[in-house]
């Protein structure tokens, strides 16, 4: 496996914060890899994932020190679209990631911003939607949709834009145990087609599905014992 | 009944522009009923339902009143209708005034619903189309988008706090207006923590990366709405003439 990801001594601290919440992380995802980040709430799993993704320091702003390199370039060199054709990121509310009054014009709004042309977009919103098993739901309005729908249109809204690394930020805590199933098979399936993933995880339930668990303890990543 | 209107939105909002510019410019009470009559006629054309805006105005009559009142008491003209001592309550004037401005926001509130018989989605894009900054365009839907989930969060507040056994209705002005600033700060915290999801969310899905983007839906103007855009502007030049000479 290549490195999809890597991360070498990475330091972060908010603006107002005294300490730093992330303390000399490093860390190498191989490509196809799925891991799983666990640990107590504000411990930082979000926020190492915030820093994958270039969230931080361009809307979060703090002390960032280290290095994120994403397929071999250093994040901090490109822009937040650039990283979103190589990431996507499913965040843990989906009713504040849709806003477009159809699910088709919710998959349409990345490509649309990549200046694709008319078919390419048309097809990416129909393998997207076929992907996730919405295509039905193509002309509805998302919000009238179940939670674990939604999840699947915020998921295939971040499919739309082709990423080869997924992060799921807590995206089953919503959930009924119908809709964390439909997500599940969904990871699945994403991993059979060697897409990296990386999951923050609350319920032990759902890190069987990773190849690695890591555990993040008063900022710094520790192998996982079986407990927080 | 007629087959319902399908314009292209821009038409649509060209004809809201005329109605509410005469909205707006007219004073006299007979051309601004006929103006309500007007608009009557282009909801039925949409088959729009009024009666939501029919509700909508009834909320703001109460304010309506008040203004005929303060017209009535802060302006010597008209005969008096009601009055206690020398104070006029209410005049023909204030009287008047206050029918005047319950047409007027008659005839807007109307008006405007007729955008909502197209999805916010092919407004932008007709706003766009029109050469608006797609940055500009998508703020306005966001705005609507986003009000009801805000006024479902302020609700949600209100229910906790009731929940913590405090009636709203029943304790004094001066403390309701204390627990009100109380609220305001979660409410508006709430409020930023869901715009900063949300801009993550469309900045993730490379929202701006170019200065242009792309479209999966283009609108095409036919023969129909042209005719309804000349039709409104031409009838919008008459009454304007009309009202200035006669």
């Amino acid at each position: 496996m290549t490195n999809h990801l890597e991360i070498s001594h990475l330091w972060f601290r908010h603006q107002a914060a005294s300490d730093y919440i992330l303390k000399d992380i490093s860390l190498t995802i191989g490509r196809g890899e799925v891991i799983a980040l666990v640990g107590l709430s504000g411990c930082g799993k979000s926020t190492l994932c915030y820093c994958i993704a270039g969230i931080i320091p361009r809307i979060y702003p703090g002390e960032l020190k280290g290095e994120i390199l994403l397929e071999g370039k250093p994040i901090t060199e490109m822009t937040l679209p650039q990283v979103a054709c190589r990431l996507g990121f499913v965040f843990q509310n989906p009713d504040n990631q849709l806003f477009s009054p159809t699910v088709e014009d919710e998959i349409a709004f990345g490509p649309e911003n990549l200046c694709l042309p008319q078919p390419e977009i048309e097809k990416r919103v129909v393998e997207s939607l076929s992907m996730v098993g919405m295509l039905q739901h193509r002309y509805k309005n998302p919000h009238h949709l179940s939670g674990g729908q939604k999840q699947l249109i915020a998921l295939a809204a971040v499919l739309a834009l082709n990423p080869e690394i997924l992060i799921f930020d807590e995206a089953l805590s919503q959930l009924d145990s119908r809709g964390k199933a439909m997500i599940q098979q969904q990871i699945r399936d994403l991993k059979s087609k060697g897409k990296t993933i990386i999951m923050i995880e609350h319920d032990l339930n759902n890190i069987v599905l990773a190849d690695r668990v890591l555990h993040l303890k008063q900022g710094a990543l520790i192998a996982y014992s079986g407990s927080f | 009944m007629i087959p319902s209107l399908r314009l292209d939105p821009r038409a649509k909002l060209v004809i809201v522009i005329c109605i509410s510019t005469l909205a707006v410019f007219l004073e006299k009470l007979s051309f601004m009923l006929a103006l309500l009559v007007a608009t009557l006629l282009v909801a039925w054309l949409f088959q729009l339902h009024s009666s939501r805006s029919i509700g909508r105005i009834k909320k703001v009559l109460s304010v309506i009143i008040f203004i005929a009142m303060l017209q009535s008491l802060f302006t010597n003209a008209g005969t008096p209708l009601l009055s206690i001592g020398h104070i006029t309550i209410i005049s023909t004037y204030g009287l008047q005034r206050g029918v005047g401005v319950l047409l007027r926001i008659s005839i807007i509130v109307l008006s405007a619903a007729l955008l909502t018989t197209s999805s916010s989605r092919d407004i932008v894009q007709g706003l766009i189309q029109w050469k608006m900054p797609y940055e500009l365009a998508f703020m306005v839907s966001i705005g609507i988008r986003f009000l009801p989930l805000l006024a479902e969060e302020i609700q949600d507040t209100f229910v906790a706090l009731q929940l913590r056994g405090v009636e709203l209705k029943k304790i004094p002005m001066k403390r309701k207006i204390k627990t009100y600033s109380y609220l305001l700060m979660p409410m508006v915290s709430s409020v930023l923590i869901k715009g900063r999801e949300l801009s993550m969310a469309m900045e993730l899905r490379a929202f701006r990366a170019y200065p242009e983007r792309s479209s999966l839906r283009t609108l095409k103007m036919k023969h129909m709405d042209y005719a309804f855009i000349l039709l409104s502007l031409s009838l919008t030049s008459a009454v304007f003439y009309i009202y200035m000479h006669y």
